[in-house]
């Protein structure tokens, strides 16, 4: 009798994170070669308003790479492509290391620092193209 | 809509995209099959993304259009809603939220 009335308990979703389903790698990317591109320009400039402004964009940029990689690694790689690709997790670990502050592109105006990073998003990208692949 | 009696039931809240009315882990008491009301939070159900059928979702009526009704999300930082799905068919709002359950009784 009562069923009539009551209805079964249910989750309803008031999410983000792109249900839309959009995550591509190239986020990650496109920051890390602005990234690259600030260590190049500061190598030959020695204005010190530009390197302090080159500094701070260049600490942003990085913030967002490490960002992009965190959603593909919290919303877009599902159980079943960590165990089918067992190095991700460690991927996704050395390439947000490589756009931080401990040794990572936030630290240093290395350019080979920022192509370590592209590499490592590179091959994070190489995995996301094959879980496409269905 | 199905008309009749209306059934009453709980919804749980996943996500953020109706902060700050509604937070994750909130309980909403909602009326099934009943009339929609402009302004007030619903249960739709959204169409399929890219990636296949979305949840069922609590989203915000705005206003009728001529193929259904406006849904928004009260967090514009996060979430879908018409102004990425376009209207929700009227067969897709399935409930009203009538009020939210006091956040001390949320059952664990």
């Amino acid at each position: 009798m009562l069923r009539r009335f009551l209805a079964p308990t249910i989750e309803v979703s008031a999410h983000c994170d792109l249900p839309c389903g959009v995550y591509d790698p190239a986020q990650a990317r496109i920051e890390a070669q602005s990234v690259k591109a600030i260590c190049e320009k500061v190598a030959d400039n020695d204005d010190p308003d530009f390197r302090i402004r080159a500094a701070i964009i260049k600490e942003q940029r990085s913030e967002l790479v490490k960002h992009h990689l965190w959603v593909l690694w919290t919303d877009y790689f599902k159980p079943p492509h960590f165990e089918k690709f067992p190095q991700l997790h460690t991927l996704v670990n050395e390439a947000t290391k490589l756009a931080g502050g401990g040794g990572g592109t936030k630290a240093t105006f290395d350019v080979a620092k920022a192509d370590e990073l592209l590499g490592k998003i590179d091959e994070i990208a190489a995995i996301f193209a094959e879980t496409k692949k269905s | 809509m199905m008309r009749g009696l209306p059934r009453i039931g709980v919804a749980v809240v996943r996500g953020r995209s109706m902060e700050p009315t509604y937070a994750e882990g909130d309980s909403l008491l909602v009326a099934y099959g009943v009339r929609p009301v402009p302004g007030r939070a619903h249960v739709i159900r959204l169409p399929d993304g890219p990636d296949g059928p979305r949840p069922i979702a609590v989203k915000r009526l705005t206003r009728r259009e001529r193929d259904g009704w406006w849904a928004e999300r009260d967090n514009p930082a996060e979430g879908v809603d018409s102004w990425l799905v376009g209207a929700i068919p009227e067969h897709d709002v399935l409930a009203r939220v009538l009020l939210r359950l006091p956040r001390s009784l949320r059952a664990r």
